[in-house]
């Protein structure tokens, strides 16, 4: 089987605990910080520091504001983040396309 | 290198997609609900020979109070169980969607009702009994079916078919002609099939068809 594809995996996505993140808010326009938490069953701090780390890759934004004068933390994937992810899954595929033929 | 984990990890993303996105919950047991209560709730209001147009709309404003707890409870009660949020991103989306119609439907019901007064004239004229028994129960059924086409962006594809069948079947009823005097018959008539029967026969189709799906 040709390791190429699994290579050119990115490594920013390709992590078990950024991966179920992203493919959450590539399914959505924008998600709260507590919707993806409380999706993931994450603690507050375990989902920081992942979407710190895509957000340091340009794969995520996040926007801070008020609602009924709580701070609200919104995430939503950037152009380059949705492109990364397309790209994560055409290689997903082509490995398991490679997977049927062996 | 195990080759299954890429299909696994593709359908760990499918998974997490569709929850983020797509509202999947109790539908066939709210169908089947609804279904149930539309026929009962028409079958009755004509035996009890509720006609005047008074009556027509508190009756079904009440009755509609009944499925839309029934769904409430039955939403909540698998939330709990499968130790999911009740308020989850899609459950706001199909609600945001639902919305408008449902605030049009009731702000119409109510100045109609307003508009009858307690009972006089105005209510009996023919006028009153044309308008609440023949064009109202068609216009539930086309703003009832606009909602459940919008919620339809966020659920499972066929419910988008099912609310085109609601906006069809009303706008079928207005371009085919409603009878000069519509009575009850025609009125609870009209609620029983669309409301009782089609949720009816769609939560039974629903129903075999989730259950083939958990099966495969």
């Amino acid at each position: 089987m040709n390791p190429e594809p699994f290579l050119q995996l990115d490594r920013v996505i390709h992590e078990k605990g950024r991966l179920p993140i992203v493919s959450l808010l590539a399914a959505s326009p924008e998600l709260a910080f507590t919707e993806i938490r409380d999706t993931l069953s994450m603690t507050d701090g375990n989902l920081s520091m992942h979407l710190r780390t895509l957000q340091e890759a340009g794969y995520v934004a996040l926007t801070k504001s008020f609602q009924n004068r709580k701070p609200l933390t919104t995430c939503a994937l950037t152009a380059a983040g949705r492109a990364a992810f397309a790209n994560y899954i055409n290689l997903l595929e082509e490995i398991v396309r490679q997977a049927k033929k062996v | 290198m195990e080759p299954n984990w890429a299909a696994e990890h593709l359908q760990v993303i499918r998974t997490l997609m569709e929850r983020s996105a797509v509202y999947r919950r109790a539908l066939a047991p709210m169908m089947l609900l609804t279904g149930l209560v539309g026929l009962a709730a028409a079958s009755l209001g004509w035996g009890l020979g509720i006609d005047s147009p008074r009556s027509f709309i508190r009756y079904w404003l009440g009755i509609s109070l009944v499925p839309l707890i029934g769904c409430f409870l039955l939403v909540r009660w698998q939330a709990l169980r499968d130790g999911e949020a009740f308020w989850s991103p899609p459950t706001r989306r199909v609600a945001q969607a639902v919305l408008p119609a449902a605030v049009a439907a009731l702000v119409v019901n109510l100045g109609i009702l307003v508009q009858l007064g307690p009972g006089g004239a105005s209510a009996a004229s023919h006028f009153a009994h044309k308008t609440v028994l023949g064009w109202l129960p068609t216009g539930w059924v086309i703003l009832y079916g606009c909602a459940i086409h919008a919620a339809g962006f966020f659920m499972p594809r066929g419910i988008k078919l099912f609310g085109w069948v609601f906006v069809v079947g009303g706008c079928a009823l207005f371009l085919l002609g409603l009878p000069d005097s519509p009575g009850p018959l025609f009125a609870h008539g009209v609620m029983g099939f669309f409301f009782g029967g089609l949720h009816l026969a769609y939560g039974i189709y629903l129903y075999f068809t989730e259950k083939r799906k958990q099966a495969a």
